[in-house]
């Protein structure tokens, strides 16, 4: 007997406000199957209170999500449905790996066999006796991987997952959510860090202040970015630059032999250059870095006082 | 980009209550410091109730013939301060299963695998509450059997049918349930190891302790709300004295009922409404 699983979160008008501060404000977006959606924000964006309000654990204040239609809060085996690394300090320290992840598999109904073949996934097998108050940054973020793989679900949700891990770890995860979403499961990986996302994630949610600012695929993103355009290097800047804005585009000079040009292609601008006889050293195509997309796009809205009453 | 493939996987069968007393099971026995309360504080509860029949085995041909009289074997299972001592172990016992969730966060965890919160508050009260009676009564048989074997030496033994005997073994072995539950939910309630601590020993042992019968009658109605006061007044008794001041043994029953079950209620509440 077999199911069929696709799994779809969607977040709809969601709000939350803690005292004073309105932590998430009127938030929709939509994380589909099969992708690696980026949920991006700087610090105190309210990345994490949306989670946890997507799992239940935080109620909204108005608004709703509903993973595959259905509000989690009321699932008796959530592993099935929702796999979740919200804080990798989220366990008790007097108890071993092992027995952590038996007591959740067993409350899910899970099999025993499970428990080891997650802590093999994440290679923790050989501390799987070890009480985790004795665990790494690292090593707890593995186990918290493993406990959202526990229950095999559709849909996985991952709060800075790659905090303490080493370069080997990074892009092992990296490569794991890729699996997971190429197996078709919705995979929501959030960071501050544009660079933790870029390689890994399609989509791109970003949010500031708790508002959301944009929901794109990534190379949508990264158009947005001001620095996106052609550079060319040429001895004649100045007669090329005239030549360039005449046709329509816009031409910053870098220095004496470089320009930077936007509104045309390269190919364009190598064509316009040939037929009126310029000397081209060097001409590239240059996408915004989606790091400074980020920034220019979050700047404003980015929160460090924390707590700010609004 | 790949499209999405659906995950073909094989159904297991849905997570039944008892899978959630499992893993309320294993949680509980996996932490050392529940052992070793649990563990040393049952070995240590028999240990006084066999050294207090020692003294009295010795004591005996001093004590008065009043005193002989008024003596009854069954107390020496539970004297009033090891009482005390059971109520703080099994409450903190309790307190901490509910607190050692929240203080390392770990109800994150547990919620997010098991969001329908009232379920798992569900199993975490029978677990405790089960482990608990079964010890209260493993202590109470064991110190019941110890304290016989050493003062039928004397001919002062007690049978299990003499009248009050079985309901006060009943009692004592009921202290450990109803103080882990109402430790469980004082802990639901403050969430931090030390404040729930201190609240148990508070509520539960130091204000029924200071307690006595009074010449105002509302005061004894209020003191007779008290599980270790109305132990210690009445069904530790085999025969109750029948005062006014003093609380009924249905009274006190009622006591031992309500206040696990207020408990009970109060966790709960707390659990399934609070942002965690
Ligand atoms: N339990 C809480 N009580 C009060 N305020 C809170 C609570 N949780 C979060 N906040 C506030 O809500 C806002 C959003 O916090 P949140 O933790 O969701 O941000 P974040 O995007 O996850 O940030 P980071 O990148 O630092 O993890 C912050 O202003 C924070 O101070
Ligand atoms: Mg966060």
């Amino acid at each position: 007997m077999c199911a069929s699983v696709v799994g779809v979160i969607r977040v709809s008008g969601l709000s939350k406000r803690y005292g004073d501060v309105l932590a998430v404000h009127d938030l929709t977006f939509t994380v589909p199957p099969g992708r690696v959606t980026g949920f991006l924000g700087p610090n105190g964006a309210g990345k994490s209170t949306t989670l946890r309000m997507i799992l239940g654990l935080n109620r909204p204040s108005s608004g709703t999500a509903t993973i595959n239609g259905r509000p989690f809060a009321h699932l008796r085996a959530g592993l099935r449905h929702v796999g979740a690394l919200l804080d990798a300090n989220d366990v008790h320290g007097g108890r071993s790996a092992a027995a952590h992840l038996s007591a959740l598999a067993r409350g899910n109904g899970l099999p025993r066999r499970r428990v080891h073949e997650v802590l093999a996934e994440v290679r923790l097998a050989g501390v799987a006796g070890r009480r985790l108050g004795g665990f790494s940054l690292g090593m707890r973020q593995r186990l918290g991987i493993a406990t959202a793989l526990l229950g095999d679900p559709p849909v996985l949700l991952f709060d800075e997952p790659v905090n303490g891990l080493d370069p080997e770890g990074v892009r092992w995860v990296r490569d794991l959510f890729r699996r997971l979403a190429a197996e078709g499961r919705a995979v929501l990986v959030s960071s501050h860090l544009m660079s933790e996302v870029e390689h890994t994630a399609d989509r791109l949610v970003v949010i500031g202040r708790g508002e959301l600012i944009a929901e794109e695929s990534v190379a949508e993103f990264a158009a947005r970015g001001s620095r996106a355009g052609v550079s060319v290097r040429t001895p004649a800047a100045a007669e090329l630059a005239a030549l360039l804005t005449r046709a329509g585009a816009a031409v910053t000079a870098e220095g004496v032999d470089a320009l930077t040009v936007t509104g045309l292609s390269a190919p364009r601008v190598g064509e316009l250059a040939h037929t009126h006889g310029i000397v081209l050293h060097g001409l590239a195509t240059r996408t915004a870095s989606l790091e400074q997309a980020f920034m220019e796009l979050t700047a404003d809205r980015a929160d460090h006082r924390a707590g700010e009453r609004r | 980009m790949s499209t999405a493939t659906p995950i073909a996987r094989p159904t297991t069968p849905p997570a039944r209550f008892r899978d959630l007393l499992a893993a309320e099971w294993i949680k509980l026995w996996s932490l050392r410091s529940t052992r070793w309360l649990l563990g040393v504080g049952a070995l240590a509860l028999i240990g006084f109730a066999a050294y207090s029949s020692v003294n009295t085995y010795l004591d005996w041909p001093t004590y008065t013939p009043r005193e002989q009289a008024a003596y009854h074997p069954v107390s020496e299972v539970l004297t009033g301060a090891t009482a005390a001592l059971l109520v703080i172990g099994a409450g903190s016992v309790g307190a901490l299963t509910v607190v050692g969730e929240y203080a390392t966060g770990l109800i994150r965890t547990t919620l997010t695998a098991v969001p329908a919160r009232h379920r798992v508050v569900a199993a975490k009260v029978a677990v405790v509450a089960a482990v608990m009676l079964t010890l209260g009564a493993v202590v109470t048989a064991a110190s019941f059997g110890a304290s016989q074997a050493i003062l039928s030496g004397r001919q002062i033994g007690v049978s299990l049918t003499d009248p009050g005997v079985l309901r006060v073994l009943a009692a004592d072995a009921l202290l450990a349930p109803v103080a882990a539950l109402v430790g469980m939910g004082l802990g639901a309630l403050l969430r931090h190891t030390a404040a729930a601590v201190v609240a148990v020993c508070g509520v539960l042992v130091v204000v029924p302790s200071f307690l006595k019968p009074t010449v105002h009658q509302w005061a004894n109605d209020l003191y007779a709300t008290l599980p270790l006061y109305v132990w210690r007044n009445c069904l530790s008794q085999t025969h109750p004295r029948d005062s006014p001041a003093l609380p009924t043994v249905t009274g006190s029953w009622v006591v031992f009922a309500l206040w696990p079950l207020v408990a009970a209620l109060l966790t709960l509440i707390v659990v399934t409404r609070r942002d965690v």
